[in-house]
């Protein structure tokens, strides 16, 4: 029977299994779940939230209680994925092709885990399932697209896919039919896409809000039977289906699981972020640490006004390329802001964001210094990009810091201790630690957990 | 010291949006644009209420009722329950583009399904004290069709019946968003990031078209608009270039011009210019001129037969329209596909004389002798036919097997801009949707207020009719309206 790209899709979120999950794949989105989760926590302490927040109990009869813990707020149904500002702070996990694929569907899976009654209530591996296949359909999706090999020009990636994902997660969580899967992609399809330009503003973390929130909008749409295009992802000619998106299509069908599906995160792990900025500052802020660290040995200390020139060798990418930054968004996307922090602090972490660190004189004149240059070898993906920092000295030396891989990238992946520090110091903000302890247990064991909104209950 | 002052004019196409949706005022709206906006109203409201009988209506309505909320909106044609203005918003959108019966304007889009739904809505969501005239729904009503229109000149790609993007997705979204903006008398700066963030809800693909999700493309204009509006109200900001940036609002279009708008000095507004398409039947804008085309051969044929179409004798016919491929259907099996093929529409016309809400009934559309004739149906695609509802034409010939070919042409059909419906044609539309769904006494009560609606006080009457309360209730709070109000 010749099936359509779309019909593939539809019948792999609907016939996969747990057994289908390898060791490696549960062990990696644990992983991800655990960051996205602290990193989610720590967002809700931010300007941002307030505003969502503030918006969504205008339209809700429930008022929240205590503002930080976030689905305790039992808020309108559809908006508790909205609240979740897991890319608040750009501090989320990102993947390649590019985009931040966890804070597109756990939000939306912790919402659908409490929707559900009693007695149908998913386990802890039904969750997982979900998640993964929340993930799969992400990764297969921007396979279809070489444009989305690259740090992207017009549409975010994670409004595009991501919306995609938290459906097809969302779907599977709800055990929906093929059919419905079918229309749970088309209904999505028709609310994804936002344009880069809100990048680096403060509307770029509702690009996640709304993935995960219309995702999960597009499945209960198609739970109660709302019909879609069942061809979406297929190449249509004169009448563009989810390849609208993208300049070059070319969908293929996805394998029915059989004994052997292998996840793409198999193949292709994620990166977890140290510090809230955009990706590509973690090789340019690992080369500052480098160069910082030679400067001082041979300096004694760190003397800004010994350096005449600070040189950035990045690739081209305009909306990180932002020489003056005047808000926390627009630090989050600079390499220049990025290197300057590192070279002046020896770290960058979640203060250097402040409006005092962002305006400080001293990082003022060591930006002023930057010369940035775009060495045709670096290409503007997160694969394959470098980052160089050089420093002129007025005394004719030159100091150089490179660094390939950053320590958090998928070729260097974070510790378990690492990952934890991280979870840890983000929770703190909001949750206690005896909480904390239970979510990081409840994580770790999840296949095993009887009844999967816990882990919502628990936050 | 910030380097960017030397790469952004002073005047972005973005800030002169904001000032003018900021700036524009009662004043500014001539009498022509009043008069025209008013059929829209009312159109729109007719078609939503009819609407809200649709199976696509009677979805998002069960779905939108898992939120409730304090403040609430009416649902049209609805006593029995109200929802947050937001799902209000999304619901009433949904059913004005239900069955394709709403207003079509060029460059193409559907211009009011976007805009209507979510003022209403929100104009029921202020508090008591704060009462929204009819005329700030007019300006309001106004400034978001103007956007739409505007927004639709950036691009060439936008003068031709659309391929990629939905137009109303696009356009529609920052026309909702604009429109909400200008009713919650937002600041410049707020008006700018109304923009911007509504910018990333915009955009929904073609395929969707002729399938039950494609309604959703307006409810969610609607919803999303009025949400964007809603968060840059809250201080919610985004990018101030949106429009300007091609990584912005260009992102949909594959060549993009942004223009800065007229000054505010005696506006000249789109709708003065180029005044709607209003449909006769719930179908695709370019059916309509081949229903024209048909119901005319089929008067020719049934002349020399009786009035009786020669069915049998029926050799081939070939319809001569623009290359649209999501309405070249030659079996359409759902209402929804019905409704975009050229092919079934030709047949209707043909079988039964004219259009109709009825004609896309399900057993309607399945009818053998229906059947029959679309097998016999072609398209042919002349080089001159250009995919444009400023310009398509249409040509239905009939070649009968004694070889005698009836054919006949349409340039302009009856409730195109050039030859727009006539008063009582367009009241006659309205009574026949809104009767199906509200008493008299409603119906007439929002003919009356939307004809008067630059002088009415409370333009909170137009949901209290669209709710279907009674007389009675309506005398009363009328009355107690003007003891509070004072008229004068």
């Amino acid at each position: 029977l010749w099936e359509t790209v779309t019909s593939s899709f539809a019948s792999f979120i609907h016939g996969v299994q747990p057994e289908h999950l390898s060791k490696i794949v549960r062990h990696r989105s644990k992983r991800m779940i655990l960051d996205s989760i602290g990193v989610g926590l720590v967002g809700s302490t931010t300007h941002v939230f307030d505003i969502a927040l503030q918006y969504s109990s205008a339209i809700s009869t429930r008022t929240p209680s205590s503002l930080p813990q976030l689905p305790a707020l039992h808020t309108s149904m559809s908006l508790s994925p909205f609240l979740w500002q897991t890319h608040s702070m750009d501090f989320d996990d990102t993947w390649h092709p590019a985009t931040h694929p966890s804070g597109a569907i756990l939000p939306a899976l912790l919402a659908a885990s409490q929707m559900l009654p009693p007695s149908t209530k998913p386990n802890g591996m039904d969750f997982l399932l979900a998640f993964n296949v929340g993930l799969e359909v992400q990764g297969r999706l921007m396979h279809f697209s070489t444009e989305a090999h690259n740090i992207p020009k017009r549409f975010h990636p994670p409004s595009v896919v991501g919306t995609m994902g938290s459906a097809a997660a969302t779907a599977k969580l709800l055990s929906l039919s093929t059919a419905q899967c079918t229309h749970a992609l088309g209904i999505a399809a028709s609310l994804a896409g936002a344009p880069m330009a809100n990048a680096a503003t403060q509307a770029k973390p509702l690009h996640i809000g709304n993935a995960t929130r219309l995702g999960f909008e597009a499945a209960l749409l198609a739970a109660r039977g709302m019909e879609a295009n069942p061809l979406i992802l297929d190449d249509i000619p004169g009448c563009s289906g989810f390849s609208v998106f993208y300049s070059v299509y070319q969908p293929k069908p996805l394998s029915t699981p059989s004994d052997h599906h292998e996840f793409l995160l198999e193949k292709q792990d994620i990166a977890f972020k140290r510090f809230p900025a955009h990706l590509g500052m973690h090789w340019v802020v690992d080369a500052a640490l480098s160069v910082r660290n030679l400067f001082i040995h041979y300096a004694g200390s760190f003397s800004p006004s010994l350096i005449r020139t600070i040189v950035l060798k990045i690739p081209v990418s305009k909306y990180i390329n932002r020489p003056f930054p005047s808000s926390e968004h627009e630090a989050r996307h600079s390499f220049q802001f990025n290197a300057c922090t590192a070279l002046l602090d020896g770290e960058v972490g979640l203060s250097s964001f402040t409006e005092s660190s962002i305006h400080r004189q001293e990082l003022r004149e060591l930006l002023d210094k930057v010369v940035v240059e775009h060495p045709e070898d670096n290409v503007a993906n997160f694969d394959k990009m470098y980052g160089e920092v050089e420093l002129l000295l007025h005394s004719g030396d030159v100091l150089t810091g490179k660094c390939d891989t950053f320590y958090g990238h998928w070729r260097k992946p974070l510790s378990k201790e690492s990952l934890l520090k991280k979870f840890r110091s983000n929770a703190s903000h909001v949750l206690s630690e005896e909480k904390i302890e239970t979510i990081i247990t409840m994580v770790d064991n999840l296949e095993n957990l009887s009844d999967s909104s816990q882990l919502a209950c628990s936050l | 010291l910030n380097i960017y002052f030397f790469f952004f004019p002073s005047q972005t196409v973005t800030g002169n949006f904001a000032n003018v949706i900021h700036g524009l005022n009662a004043n500014h709206l001539t009498d022509q644009v009043i008069q025209r906006s008013k059929r829209m109203i009312l159109d729109t409201l007719g078609v939503g209420l009819l609407g809200t009988s649709t199976e696509v209506c009677h979805k998002v309505t069960r779905y939108s009722k898992i939120y409730s909320s304090d403040i609430s909106s009416t649902i049209w044609g609805h006593l029995d329950f109200r929802l947050p203005p937001l799902y209000a918003a999304f619901v009433n959108g949904v059913a004005v583009h239900s069955m394709d019966f709403d207003d079509t304007w060029h460059p193409a889009t559907h211009p009011s399904g976007a805009v209507l739904p979510a003022v209403i809505a929100l104009s029921e969501a202020f508090p008591q004290k704060k009462k929204i005239s009819g005329l700030d729904l007019l300006l309001a009503f106004n400034v978001g069709i103007e956007v739409q229109g505007r927004l639709l000149r950036f691009s060439s790609e936008a003068r031709n019946i659309p391929k990629r993007f939905h137009p109303p997705t696009v356009v529609g979204t920052m026309g909702s968003a604009a429109a909400c903006a200008k009713l919650l008398a937002l600041d410049r700066l707020k008006c700018k990031n109304t923009l911007a963030i509504a910018a990333s809800y915009a955009g929904a693909p073609l395929a969707n078209a002729a399938t039950q999700t494609k309604p959703l493309h307006v409810g969610n204009a609607a919803k999303h608009g009025l949400e964007a509006a809603c968060l840059a109200s809250q201080g919610l900001q985004g990018n101030k270039q949106i429009l300007d940036m091609e990584s912005g609002i260009g992102a949909f279009y594959t060549d993009y011009n942004p223009q800065t708008l007229p000054t505010l000095q005696s506006y000249p507004w789109l709708l003065d210019q180029q005044d709607v398409a209003i449909k006769c039947f719930p179908a695709h804008l370019g059916t309509h001129w081949v229903a024209d085309a048909a119901s005319s051969v089929r008067k020719k044929l049934v002349e020399s037969s009786d009035n009786l179409l020669p069915l049998d004798k029926i050799e081939k016919i070939i319809l001569k329209v623009p290359e649209v491929k999501y309405v070249n259907r030659p079996r359409p099996i759902s209402e929804h596909e019905a409704r975009h093929s050229f092919q079934f529409v030709a047949c209707s016309a043909l079988l039964n004389g004219s259009m109709s809400v009825q004609s896309f009934t399900s057993e309607n559309v399945h009818q053998p002798a229906l059947q029959e004739l679309l097998c016999k149906t072609q398209l042919e695609h002349p080089p001159d036919n250009t995919p444009s509802f400023d310009s398509l034409y249409c040509e239905v010939s009939v070649t009968l097997r004694d070889g005698n070919t009836i054919s006949d042409r349409c340039d302009t059909f009856y409730g195109h801009w050039r030859k727009p419906l006539k008063k009582e044609d367009l009241e006659k539309k309205f009574q026949s949707n809104a009767s199906s769904v509200l008493p008299a006494e409603a119906t007439e009560g929002i003919i009356e207020t939307v004809y008067n609606l630059e002088n009415v006080k409370d333009c909170s009457v137009l949901s209290t009719f669209l709710s279907g309360r009674s007389a009675r209730a309506l005398s009363e709070k009328r009355h107690a309206q003007s003891n509070i109000v004072g008229f004068g």
